[in-house]
């Protein structure tokens, strides 16, 4: 075998090797799709995260005005005992 | 080429080939890192999320109460002033209506208005009639009643309140029918000046002559009538047969 054939099966044998040893330290397939399962739980739990906080903004702000005008109803009974003489 | 060329190309591609797919795949160590960082997120959002439907139920909760509460306050507050709630939430409704239309006619100009005047002294009636009423004796009602009572009696007043205008001399206001008509103030329009002039026959003998001091009647600012037209035309016709000069 001339000496450049040999060279050449070396070189070649060399890149085997390389793309070997670069495949074995990924991770395999069924690990990938862990983990893609993985960041769509945390997307899904994101987007739901988000609706509840909006939800009970809404509440909140509800309980605010509801809270006024119990206030408001107060202050009107106490006016109207005061006018009507304390009945 | 020589086949030591040919083998040194065949290894550089060979070696980039090798180098490329490494690259553009994840390495276990990645993939551990982003795994760990994963879990960690859904850890903590799904804390976040428990957390959050706790506070959900504690203000449903709340909810309920102040509905409750408001409730029995409102059902306390109406025995209190002896009238049912359906009486309470008639009245409540009618005063919401009254302010609402009240805004729209303070928002309607002089003329507009004028062709308002029954209904406001309709609202006027009514807004007596509701100051009497038991829920009037709750401060807000009361004092929104006398609000928008003050309102109606200023645009009533306003109609009943007949414009004016007192002429002034002509070196200072260059005050002439034309020019008062075509005041901002006056109607905007000098077209309209024969109103002015129909409006004040017991001063104004000829429309080309108005005396400083005057004080002169201004109608409401609408289209001349037919008289004022008439009166318009017999003066043009006359200005236009008068000699040159005149």
């Amino acid at each position: 075998m001339p000496k450049s054939m040999r060279f050449a099966f070396l070189s070649l044998g060399a890149a085997a090797l390389l793309l070997v040893v670069g495949c074995s330290n990924s991770p395999s397939d069924d690990e990938l799709r862990k983990l893609q399962e993985l960041q769509a739980q945390v997307k899904q739990l994101d987007e739901q995260v988000t609706a509840q906080q909006k939800e009970n903004a809404a509440l909140e702000k509800q309980n605010a005005e509801k809270n006024g005008r119990l206030q408001q109803c107060q202050t009107d009974q106490e006016a109207v005992r005061k006018a009507t003489g304390g009945k | 080429m020589t086949s030591r060329t040919l083998a040194l190309i065949l290894l550089l591609i060979s070696l980039l080939t090798a180098v490329a797919s490494g690259q553009d795949k994840m390495t276990r160590d990645q993939w551990q890192s982003a795994m760990t960082a994963a879990t960690a997120k859904v850890a903590d959002l799904q804390a976040q999320l428990t957390k959050l439907q706790g506070d959900k139920t504690a203000l449903t909760a709340q909810s309920a109460k102040l509905d409750a509460d408001l409730r029995a306050c409102e059902d306390a507050l109406y025995a209190l002033l002896g009238v049912s709630r359906a009486e309470a939430d008639a009245f409540v409704k009618e005063l919401a209506d009254i302010e609402k239309r009240v805004d729209e006619l303070q928002k309607m100009g002089d003329a507009e208005l004028l062709s308002h005047r029954d209904e406001l002294e309709r609202i006027q009636l009514r807004l007596k009639e509701l100051s009497g009423n038991k829920m009037a004796l709750i401060p807000r009602f009361g004092d929104k009643i006398r609000s928008l009572q003050e309102k109606v009696a200023a645009m009533l007043q306003g109609l009943s309140t007949e414009k004016t205008y007192t002429v002034g001399s002509w070196s200072r206001t260059h005050d002439c029918l034309w020019n008062i008509a075509r005041k901002k103030d006056i109607y905007d329009n000098a077209w309209l000046w024969p109103k002015i002039w129909q409006a004040n026959r017991d001063k104004i003998r000829d429309p080309d002559v108005i005396k400083p001091k005057w004080v002169l009647k201004v109608p409401e600012k609408k289209d001349l009538t037919k008289e004022e037209k008439a009166a318009a035309n017999r003066y043009y016709r006359k200005k236009a047969a008068a000699p040159s000069g005149e």
